[in-house]
C-alpha cells in the first residue's frame, strides 16, 4: 500500500471515529439519576408535584394552554360549562387506566361540579372560568390506589417523600413516552455554599441560584437556566401599625428606593424593576408603573424622624441585602428603617410572592390575595384597561410597594442535556421528562 | 488618770497611723503615677503598632493582583460595579479587618464590608488627600450605629484613575479587650459623637461602662480643652485615677476620649487597713491603759481606801483596826504610820482606862470612905459616949444608952441607904421600851415634887412646867425615864438651897424629843461640867455621885444624849434628847 493511501485511510478512520463519538454525545440516552439541590423546603412541593400529577391542559412557554390529559375541549357562551375529551391510553403510576370517573372525582368541588357525558368530562363552574385555570396544579388529576396512596399520571411517580428529601422515579408507561431519566433525587435545605460545592464536586447536577450567584456559577462552568420573572419582591406594610397607617410616609418610602442600583448590583441585572404587581411579560402594561426614584419629593413627604421596622426572611440572604439597601435609601430621605427585626413586631415586611402563570386577571387576583390587598371584585372586565386600572387602584395607597420581578434561576452541570423542551419553562415550571444525562467527559 | 492614759494611747496610735498612712499613700501614688505613665506609654506604643499593622494590611490588599485587576476594570468608561459588590467583605475577612471599603476615583463606594448596602454612595472624604500615608481616626457610620475607627487608605492606580482601598479597625470594646493591661488598670473609651456628654457613649471591654455619669466632668474638660487631663474619680468601692487622652480625627476634630484608669482601691484598702490597725492598736492601748490604770489605781488607792476605812473604824471607836502594808513607798509609809498610830492609841486608851479605872477606884474608895466615915463617926462617938457613961456616969447610963442606941440605929440606916444606892447603880436593868408620853411623865414628876417644893423645910422653889403639846409619844422605858427625871429634879432642888425657880420643859427636836430641867442655883464651873457625869463625882457635900451617872446610863440605854449648860451664878440646864417614835 502506498504510503499516501495509508495516511488517507488512517485519517478517514479517525474522522469516522470522531464523528461517531460526536453523534453519540448528541443523541439522548436513557438512565441516570438527576440530583437536584434546593434551598428552601417549600420549593419541593411546587417543583415535584407537577411532575407526578398532570392537569387537563398545560401551559406552554408563552403561557398558552396546550392539550395534556385532555386532547380537545369546548365551552358554552358563559364560560361556566366546559366539556373535555380525555387522552386515550393514559395510565396512572400503578398501571390503572385513566378513566373519566377518576377525572370527574378529582376535579369536583371548590366551586366546580364534574360529571361524565359519554367519554367526555363536563365541568360546571360557578363563575366564568378560563381554560388556563384547568392548568392550575391545584386542579391536577389523581386517584387513590388500593393501599391509599395518591397516584398520578405524570412522567415521574413519587418513590420516596420525606421532609427534606424526595425521590421521583420514571413512569414507565407515561403516555408521552418514558422519561430519559431513571429518577430525580431532590434534596432541600442546602445552603448556597453547599450547593456550589456539591455542583463543583459532581455531587449535584442542578442547583438553585440567586441572581447574585449567577456570575460565580458561570465561572464554575455551570449552565444557567432562567425563567421569566415569576416572583414579585415587594414591601408590604402591616395594617394596624401606627406608622404603617401614615400614607405620606408610605409614599415617601416608595419614592426613596433606588431600584436601579439594586437591580444592577445586588441582582446583577437578573430581573426587572417593578412598579406594578404583574411583570411585563404577563400583563404587557407594567412599564406604565414608574420605578424611578424621587428623593426630593420623598423628603418633602417625611415629617419628623420616623423609625420603622422592616422584617425579611432571615434565611433569604438576598432579601436581607435588599432590605439593607432599602434602609440606606430610606435613611437618605429621613426615614430610619431598622432591619432584621422579628416579623411579629415589624411595620413592614419584605416579601416574595410567586406569580401564577395563569391569565393576567387570575394572576393579579391571586397576587393581591397573597399580599393581603383588597379583593379585585370591582374588575369590570378582563380587558387590559380594566386590569390596569384595578392594579393601579391596588397600589395607589402604597400598602404594597413593588420592588422587583425576579426569575427562577438554576445552575446545571454540563452533563445535563435537554432534548425537545428546556428543563425550565418560562413560567418557572420544571420539565424534567425531556432531560437526559450525558456521561462525564474525561 | 485612766482617761488621760487612754487619751495618750489613742493620740499616739492616731499619730502613728496618720504618719504611716500618709507615707504609704505618697509611695503608692508615686508608684501609681509611674504605672499609669507606663500604661499610657504602652497604650501609645500599642496604638502605633496597630496603626502600622493596619497600614501594612491595607497596603497588602492594594498590592494584590485581584485589586489591580479590579482597578483596571473600574477605570474603563461606565464601569460595572456589580461584580465587586461583595469583594470588600471577602477582603475584610481575609485580612482580619473590621472595615474595608473599595472606592472609585470619584469616591463612589464600590463595595463596603461594614455596610454592604451602601454601594453606589459617595465617600467624598477619600478625595481630601492626593496621597494617604498615616492611619488616622475616623467616625464610621454603620447601619445602626456610628463607631470610632482607625482607618488607613491606599490608592491603586490603573488607567489614569485610582481605586481606593480603605481598611480599618473599630475602636470598640473588642479593641479595648485586646489591650494587655496590668492588674488594677482598665481602659474606657468615650465616643464623642453627641453634642453633649452621654453616659451611654462610654464603653469598656465588657460593654457600656457602669456609673459613667461620674466621668462627665473629666470628659467635659477634655472636650473643652482638647488636652490630656488627669483626675481621680470616687467610686463606691474606692477611688480611681483616670488619665483622659483626647482622640482626634484627621481634621483635628475630637472623635473620642480614651480613659486610662488606675484603680486606687488598693491604696484605699491599704489606708483602711492601716486605719484599722491604728484603731486596733488604739483599742488595745485603751484596754492596756485601763488594765494598767486599774492596776496602778489598785496599788495607789487600795491602801488609801484601806487607810480611809481604818480611819473611819478608828473614828467609830474600833482602834484595833490595822491596814496591810505591801509597799515601801509613801503609801506604805503612811500605812505603817497609821498602824503605829492605832497601836499607840490603843496603848494610850488602855493606859487611860487603867488610869481612869484607878482614879475611879480611888474616887470610889474616897467616896465610900467619906460616906462611910460620916455615919461611922457618930457611931464611934456614940459608942465612946456609952463607954464613958458606963465608966463615969453609970446612973445615967440607961438614959444615955437609949439615946445612943437610937443614934446608932439612925446611922446604921444611913449606912444601909448608902449601900443600897451603890447596889442600885450596879443593878441598872435594860430598858423595856414602849410608847411613852413624855409630857405625861413630866407632869407626873411635877405633881410628885410639888408638895416637897412647897414644904417649909427649905427656901421656896417655884416650879414651872412647859410641855410641848405636839411632842407625841416616844419609845422609852417610862420607869427609867421617870427615875432619870426625878434625879435631875432632885439635883436641881439641891442646887437651890436658897430657893429659886425649877423649870421643866419638853420640846420636839430634830428627830428627837427634848427634855430640859433648869435651876436658878449657883451654877457649875466648866471643869465641873466636864466631870459631872463621871460616876461617884458630886459637887454636893453629902452626894454619892451616882445620880447623874444613873441619868446618863438611862439616856445611853435609850440611845439618847445628855448635855449640860451652866455658868457659875446663873444656874444650870440639863438637856436630854431621846429618839422620837
Amino acid at each position: 500500500m502506498p504510503r499516501s493511501a495509508f495516511h488517507l485511510l488512517a485519517a478517514a478512520s479517525l474522522l469516522l471515529g470522531a464523528t461517531s463519538r460526536l453523534e453519540a454525545a448528541r443523541r439522548p440516552r436513557y438512565g441516570g439519576t438527576l440530583r437536584v439541590e434546593l434551598r428552601a423546603p417549600r420549593a419541593l412541593e411546587a417543583a415535584a408535584w407537577p411532575m407526578a400529577f398532570e392537569t387537563l391542559v398545560a401551559l406552554d412557554e408563552s403561557g398558552r394552554p396546550q392539550p395534556a390529559l385532555a386532547i380537545s375541549w369546548r365551552r358554552d357562551a358563559t364560560g361556566r360549562r366546559w366539556q373535555f375529551r380525555l387522552r386515550p391510553n393514559v395510565k396512572f403510576h400503578d398501571g390503572s387506566p385513566l378513566a373519566a370517573e377518576a377525572v370527574a372525582a378529582a376535579l369536583g368541588g371548590s366551586g366546580w361540579s364534574a360529571r361524565i357525558a359519554g367519554e367526555e368530562v363536563v365541568i360546571q363552574a360557578e363563575a366564568p372560568t378560563s381554560l388556563a385555570e384547568f392548568a392550575d396544579a391545584r386542579r391536577a388529576v389523581f386517584a387513590r390506589s388500593t393501599d391509599g396512596s395518591l397516584q398520578g399520571t405524570g412522567p415521574f411517580r413519587l418513590a420516596q417523600w420525606e421532609s427534606r428529601r424526595a425521590m421521583l422515579a420514571a413512569h414507565e408507561e407515561y403516555w408521552a413516552g418514558r422519561p430519559f431519566l431513571d429518577a430525580v433525587a431532590i434534596e432541600m435545605g442546602r445552603t448556597a455554599q453547599q450547593q456550589f460545592l456539591d455542583l463543583e464536586l459532581g455531587k449535584a447536577d442542578l442547583i438553585e441560584l440567586g441572581p447574585n450567584d449567577v456570575r460565580r456559577a458561570t465561572q464554575s462552568g455551570a449552565r444557567i437556566w432562567s425563567s421569566a420573572p415569576v416572583t414579585l419582591m415587594a414591601l408590604r406594610f402591616e395594617r394596624g401599625r401606627p406608622l404603617a397607617e401614615d400614607a405620606k410616609l408610605r409614599e415617601a418610602l416608595a419614592l426613596s428606593i433606588d431600584r436601579a442600583a439594586i437591580l444592577n448590583v445586588l441582582l446583577q441585572k437578573r430581573g426587572e424593576a417593578a412598579g406594578g404587581l404583574l411583570p411585563q411579560w404577563l400583563s404587557g402594561y407594567a412599564v406604565l408603573f414608574s420605578t424611578a426614584r424621587d428623593a426630593a419629593r420623598a423628603r418633602q413627604l417625611v415629617t419628623g424622624a420616623p423609625v420603622l421596622s422592616l422584617a425579611s426572611d432571615p434565611s433569604d440572604a438576598l432579601a436581607r441585602m435588599i432590605a439593607d439597601r432599602v434602609a440606606v435609601n430610606a435613611r437618605e430621605v429621613g426615614i430610619r428603617l431598622l432591619t432584621a427585626t422579628e416579623a411579629g413586631y415589624a411595620d413592614l415586611h419584605l416579601v416574595r410572592a410567586r406569580i401564577s402563570p395563569l391569565a393576567s386577571e387570575q394572576a393579579l387576583v391571586r397576587l393581591a390575595a397573597s399580599l393581603q390587598l383588597p379583593d379585585l371584585l370591582h374588575l369590570s372586565s378582563p380587558a387590559l384597561e380594566s386590569l390596569y386600572a384595578g392594579e393601579r387602584a391596588l397600589l395607589e395607597e402604597y400598602r404594597v410597594i413593588p420592588l422587583f420581578h425576579l426569575p427562577e434561576i438554576y445552575g446545571a452541570r454540563p452533563r445535563v442535556k435537554t432534548w425537545a423542551t428546556p428543563g425550565l419553562l418560562r413560567t418557572g415550571e420544571w420539565r424534567l421528562d425531556d432531560l437526559w444525562l450525558d456521561s462525564e467527559l474525561p | 488618770m485612766l482617761v488621760s492614759f487612754a487619751l495618750a494611747v489613742v493620740a499616739t496610735a492616731a499619730l502613728v497611723t496618720w504618719v504611716v498612712s500618709a507615707m504609704t499613700r505618697r509611695t503608692f501614688e508615686q508608684a501609681d503615677d509611674q504605672r499609669t505613665a507606663t500604661l499610657v506609654a504602652q497604650f501609645r506604643r500599642e496604638f502605633e503598632r496597630r496603626r502600622e499593622e493596619l497600614v501594612r494590611r491595607v497596603e497588602a490588599i492594594a498590592a494584590m493582583q485581584s485589586t489591580l485587576d479590579m482597578a483596571i476594570e473600574l477605570s474603563r468608561p461606565e464601569p460595572d460595579y456589580a461584580p465587586y459588590v461583595n469583594e470588600a467583605g471577602a477582603l475584610a475577612a481575609a485580612h482580619a479587618l473590621d472595615l474595608v471599603e473599595l472606592l472609585a476615583q470619584d469616591g463612589t463606594i464600590v463595595s463596603s464590608a461594614q455596610w454592604p448596602a451602601r454601594f453606589g454612595y459617595r465617600a467624598e472624604w477619600v478625595k481630601e488627600q492626593a496621597e494617604w500615608k498615616e492611619a488616622f481616626l475616623k467616625s464610621e457610620e454603620l447601619p445602626n450605629e456610628t463607631v470610632l475607627a482607625m482607618v488607613a487608605v491606599r490608592a491603586v492606580s490603573a488607567g489614569g484613575s485610582n481605586l481606593y482601598v480603605a481598611g480599618g479597625y473599630r475602636l470598640d470594646r473588642g479593641f479595648l479587650g485586646s489591650l494587655v493591661l496590668p492588674a488594677g488598670m482598665r481602659v474606657l473609651l468615650y465616643h464623642n459623637f453627641e453634642p453633649r456628654f452621654s453616659a451611654q457613649a462610654v464603653t469598656d471591654a465588657a460593654g457600656p461602662a457602669r456609673g459613667a455619669e461620674r466621668l462627665a466632668p473629666l470628659i467635659e474638660q477634655v472636650r473643652l480643652e482638647q488636652r490630656e487631663v488627669t483626675r481621680t474619680i470616687e467610686w463606691p468601692d474606692g477611688p480611681e485615677t483616670f488619665q483622659a487622652i483626647p482622640l482626634a480625627g484627621r481634621q483635628n476634630e475630637l472623635l473620642g476620649v480614651l480613659l486610662v484608669g488606675s484603680s486606687r482601691r488598693e491604696l484605699a484598702a491599704l489606708a483602711a487597713r492601716i486605719r484599722w490597725a491604728g484603731a486596733l492598736a488604739a483599742g488595745f492601748g485603751i484596754l492596756l491603759g485601763i488594765g494598767l490604770s486599774y492596776w496602778a489605781a489598785r496599788r495607789l488607792t487600795g491602801p488609801v481606801a484601806q487607810l480611809a476605812r481604818g480611819a473611819r473604824a478608828v473614828a467609830s471607836g474600833n482602834w484595833n483596826v490595822r491596814v496591810s502594808v505591801a509597799s515601801r513607798d509613801e503609801i506604805g509609809e503612811l500605812a505603817r504610820a497609821f498602824n503605829s498610830m492605832t497601836q499607840e492609841l490603843i496603848g494610850q486608851r488602855d493606859r487611860l482606862l487603867q488610869a481612869e479605872r484607878v482614879a475611879a477606884w480611888r474616887e470610889l474608895a474616897r467616896r465610900l470612905a467619906h460616906e462611910l466615915k460620916n455615919p461611922l463617926f457618930p457611931l464611934q462617938i456614940t459608942i465612946e459616949t456609952l463607954q464613958r457613961a458606963k465608966e463615969q456616969a453609970p446612973g445615967e447610963f440607961d438614959e444615955i444608952f437609949r439615946e445612943s442606941a437610937a443614934t446608932l440605929l439612925v446611922e446604921l440606916a444611913n449606912l444601909k441607904t448608902i449601900v443600897g444606892r451603890f447596889s442600885d447603880f450596879a443593878k441598872m436593868p435594860a430598858p423595856q421600851l414602849e410608847p411613852v408620853d413624855l409630857n405625861e411623865i413630866v407632869r407626873g414628876a411635877a405633881r410628885l415634887f410639888d408638895a416637897q417644893l412647897r414644904a417649909g423645910s427649905h427656901a421656896p422653889i417655884a416650879p414651872e412646867v412647859d410641855c410641848d403639846p405636839g411632842l407625841g409619844t416616844i419609845r422609852a422605858d417610862p420607869e427609867q425615864v421617870t427615875r432619870a427625871l426625878d434625879n435631875l429634879i432632885l439635883n436641881a432642888i439641891d442646887a437651890m438651897p436658897e430657893g429659886g425657880t425649877l423649870r421643866i420643859r419638853t420640846r420636839r427636836g430634830e428627830g428627837c424629843a427634848q427634855l430640859e430641867v433648869s435651876d436658878t442655883g449657883q451654877g457649875l464651873t466648866k471643869e465641873e461640867c466636864e466631870r459631872l457625869f463621871t460616876p461617884y463625882y458630886t459637887t454636893k457635900r453629902h452626894g454619892t455621885g451616882l445620880g447623874l451617872a444613873i441619868v446618863q446610863s438611862v439616856v445611853a440605854d435609850h440611845h439618847g444624849k445628855i448635855s449640860v449648860e451652866s455658868e457659875p451664878g446663873r444656874g444650870a440646864t440639863f438637856r436630854i434628847e431621846l429618839p422620837a417614835g
